[in-house]
């Protein structure tokens, strides 16, 4: 167990490491001048070159690629993650701000992909092959092809523009999540369904069903018990990569809906070249994806004991 | 000659095998019996120099194993065969640089003895019998002309019937060969009826070398008559009386 | 209703499988009395285990109390789920009460006391799981447990164990037995009668001794000539 956390613990050192480090070669190494971008960010106007170097010196620009590295790397060490290029803030309090609208969204999303897609595999599968699998396997792959950006229009044409029902813009009241959460959620779920409705069907080949059955198990019982488990193993892994899904995606719905957040934060933060905040940015991604792969590891484990035994 | 002397295999704290010492001249068949988890199957790792002993040594007349070029039957027909290859293609990879002649008139005779017919190598793993997938398995093996044969189980996938027709070929063939061959086995009917030795393997040791006769009629130790007894319970020797 | 009269005897009459437009089991009738001791030998592919499951899936469609030990325990047990519950399992759907079973002696007769039933099947060894399937099929008493290779996966000291613990829980009591197997050798000391079959039909059925003595089909004398290795002059 203590062996196992401490291998855990030096892969999410690993990747974080690399994501910092990859992050930071990528900005230092981007075409412009990050100076300059900084400048109009700061006072929207074109400056003499002395003030230009004072900002290069300030924002420490001038110290040599590993030196400014470093210099960021280690007070991240213990969560400092230091100040804003532009604005000067402590990046930390904008980081928790964005949190509070970006990570109920991201549930909300997944809330509404898991209510959709369940119900409809399960169904799907009840007659494999059969019309309401072909039409729920129609909407999954509908729901994959189309982009958030462009299902988060047509929501607002019809809910915001036509009808008038739901707001689109701005994240005043809880309403106005409802259509950003939809966005996300219809994404999720088209994935979701086909993994749920193969990961059921693939549970269901199981050897020992026949055993079971014969054994006089009733059908009800024998999916409870013996499919369900089986089928949740692959389910399991799909949340985690759900999850890279929907931090992406609420970058986008983020931006198209005018919501605050982690992807409005971000996207500003590339633009106006504001090292610490993008890097802040990613980092807090990163650590999400590693607590994320931490946890799914754990209920991998309470699901099939033998991930993990030395001797399975 | 297959020299075995004072071989030991330790896994960390553990130990898989224990001093274990023998030979097998060619044109011999020596049979290893026991239970699983008593080291069989390292012990052929250990000859083809797939694992390194921790003691002892290992040597085909004064050489490494490796460089007689020894030979492998496994268990599984079919699973040890690319799926996507026809048998043919497999069979013939031993001996892909050698004279295309010569090793197509080996091959001729070899299916011969193997009472398989030409066209099932034109098949893939999938399309053939078990029985017949585990005869061009041993036809590979034999390809190549090899001193020493060392086979994994080789008839426990196969049906009562084809088991006793397959060890027949195997012994048929082996005369004409002159191989040496190591069987692996924890079927005691096959190796007394056909080993010219058997060593009786209990947890990494040697419990007991003996003839077919001397085993089959007054084993020595507790073990080895508890395996014979076993044997006759399952039907595998038949106590005539 | 066709067990008003013989209530005892289990009994099918044409009973037939097809697989994808292909016979693999032609239409096969066999009545087995209580405390029968049967064996249904082939070669494999001969459509042994096809009768077998029609077998037990027919039965217990009549109502009869019918299991079936396949030929692995891989076969038989869900890996995600402790023994207890496998176990509690079975009690559930013969309509037992929890631990009314008699799991004590049936446990004791296969030699599996004392096991943690907490555990998962492969806490276990593959010769206990395949006694733990074996006793789950003893369970209530049924009136015939179908025995499909249950030993080929298990070492022979632990098969003729097994083997032997069975039969002496069976005894002369009134569980009929089936034992479905490529090996005569095996089956042979074991059963009082031998099926034959081949290419998915019985070809032939006799007296143990019978068979073993004046084999009829070829089939059974393929068996007959290759049942044993090496008879031992002792």
């Amino acid at each position: 167990m203590i062996k196992d956390l401490l291998g855990f613990m030096l892969r999410a050192a690993v990747v974080l490491t690399g994501t910092a480090f990859i992050t930071f070669a990528l900005l230092w190494n981007a075409p412009g001048d990050p100076a300059q971008a900084i400048a109009m960010a700061r006072y929207d106007a074109l400056l003499t070159e002395e003030v230009i170097a004072l900002i290069r010196e300030e924002a420490g620009l001038n110290a040599g690629f590993w030196a400014a590295f470093f210099s960021w790397v280690g007070p991240l060490v213990v969560l400092d993650f230091g100040r804003s290029a532009v604005s000067g803030q402590e990046v930390l309090p904008s980081l928790l701000a964005a949190i509070f609208y970006t990570f109920p969204l991201a549930m909300a999303g997944l809330a509404v992909g898991t209510i959709i897609s369940l119900p409809l595999a399960i169904l799907a599968t009840k007659k494999p092959g059969g019309l309401f699998d072909r039409i729920a396997i129609a909407i999954a792959s509908l729901g994959a092809a189309i982009p958030a950006y462009w299902l988060g229009l047509l929501l607002i044409l019809f809910f915001a523009v036509q009808t008038g029902w739901l707001p689109a813009m701005g994240a005043r009241t809880p309403t106005h999540a409802i259509l950003p959460a939809l966005t996300l959620g219809l994404g999720v779920a088209a994935s979701l369904t086909r993994i749920i409705r193969s990961g059921i069907l693939e549970a269901r080949r199981q050897p020992f069903l026949p055993a079971i059955k014969r054994r006089g198990v009733s059908s009800k019982a024998i999916g409870r018990d013996h499919v369900a488990p089986h089928a949740a193993i692959p389910v399991v892994t799909l949340f985690g990569l759900e999850l890279a899904f929907l931090l992406e995606g609420t970058v986008m719905v983020e931006v198209i809906f005018g919501r605050p957040g982690l992807g409005t934060l971000l996207v500003t933060a590339i633009e106006t070249r504001d090292f610490p905040l993008v890097q802040a940015v990613v980092i807090l991604t990163a650590l999400v994806f590693v607590t994320v792969n931490l946890a799914i590891d754990i209920v991998y484990r309470l699901i099939d004991p033998r991930i993990g035994e030395p001797d399975a | 000659m297959l020299k075995v002397a004072n071989v030991s295999v330790k896994h960390g704290a553990a130990v898989i095998l224990s001093n274990i010492s023998f030979s097998l001249q060619p044109g011999k068949t020596l049979a290893v019996v026991g239970e699983s988890g008593a080291g069989k199957s390292t012990l052929i790792a250990a000859i083809l120099g797939f694992l390194h002993p921790s003691g002892g040594k290992i040597a085909w007349a004064g050489a490494s194993v490796r460089s007689c070029g020894p030979a492998l039957v496994m268990q599984e027909p079919r699973s040890a065969f690319n799926p996507l290859l026809s048998l043919r293609r497999s069979v013939m990879e031993p001996v892909i640089a050698q004279n295309s002649e010569i090793s197509k008139r080996r091959l001729n005779r070899l299916c011969e003895g193997l009472e398989l017919p030409a066209e099932i190598l034109n098949r893939r793993p999938q399309e053939v019998s078990i029985g017949q997938a585990q005869r061009v398995g041993i036809l590979r093996a034999l390809i190549a002309a090899p001193p020493l044969v060392l086979f994994d189980e080789p008839l426990s996938a196969l049906d009562a019937v084809t088991q006793k027709h397959t060890a027949k070929l195997i012994a048929d063939l082996q005369q004409e060969e002159g191989f040496a061959a190591l069987i692996v086995t924890h079927d005691l009917g096959y190796a007394v009826a056909y080993a010219d030795e058997i060593i009786v393997l209990k947890s990494g040791r040697i419990e007991e070398v003996a003839t077919p006769t001397t085993f089959a009629q007054t084993p020595k130790s507790d073990y080895s008559r508890t395996l014979r007894d076993a044997a006759i319970a399952l039907g595998a020797l038949e106590a005539s009386s | 209703m066709r067990q008003s009269l013989l209530n005892d005897t289990l009994t099918v009459s044409g009973l037939s499988v097809a697989r994808s437009g292909r016979t693999i089991l032609h239409p096969t009738s066999l009545e087995i009395s209580p405390g029968d001791r049967i064996g249904l030998v082939g070669s494999s592919g001969s459509g042994k285990s096809t009768l077998g499951h029609a077998l037990v899936d027919d039965f217990r469609a009549q109502g009869k109390r019918v299991t079936h030990v396949p030929q692995s325990p891989d076969e038989a047990l869900d890996p995600l789920r402790s023994m207890a519950f496998q176990w509690r399992e079975a009690e559930q759907a013969l309509g037992l009460q929890p631990g009314s079973a008699d799991q004590k002696t049936l446990f004791s007769t296969l030699n599996i006391e004392g096991s943690d039933l907490r555990r998962r099947p492969w806490g276990w060894s593959r010769g206990m799981q395949q006694r733990f399937v074996i006793s789950m099929a003893l369970m209530g008493t049924p009136d015939l447990i179908v025995l499909d290779e249950p030993t080929s996966a298990l070492d022979p000291v632990v098969a003729a164990a097994t083997m032997d613990l069975l039969d002496r829980h069976l005894g002369s009591g009134n569980i009929a037995m089936m034992l479905i197997t490529h090996d005569l050798g095996l089956a042979a000391r074991r059963v009082s009668r031998l099926m034959v079959m081949e290419d998915g039909r019985i070809v032939e059925c006799a007296s143990t001794k019978e068979l073993l003595q004046r084999p009829q089909a070829s089939a059974s004398k393929a068996l007959v000539a290759h049942r044993s290795w090496v008879e031992l002059p002792c």
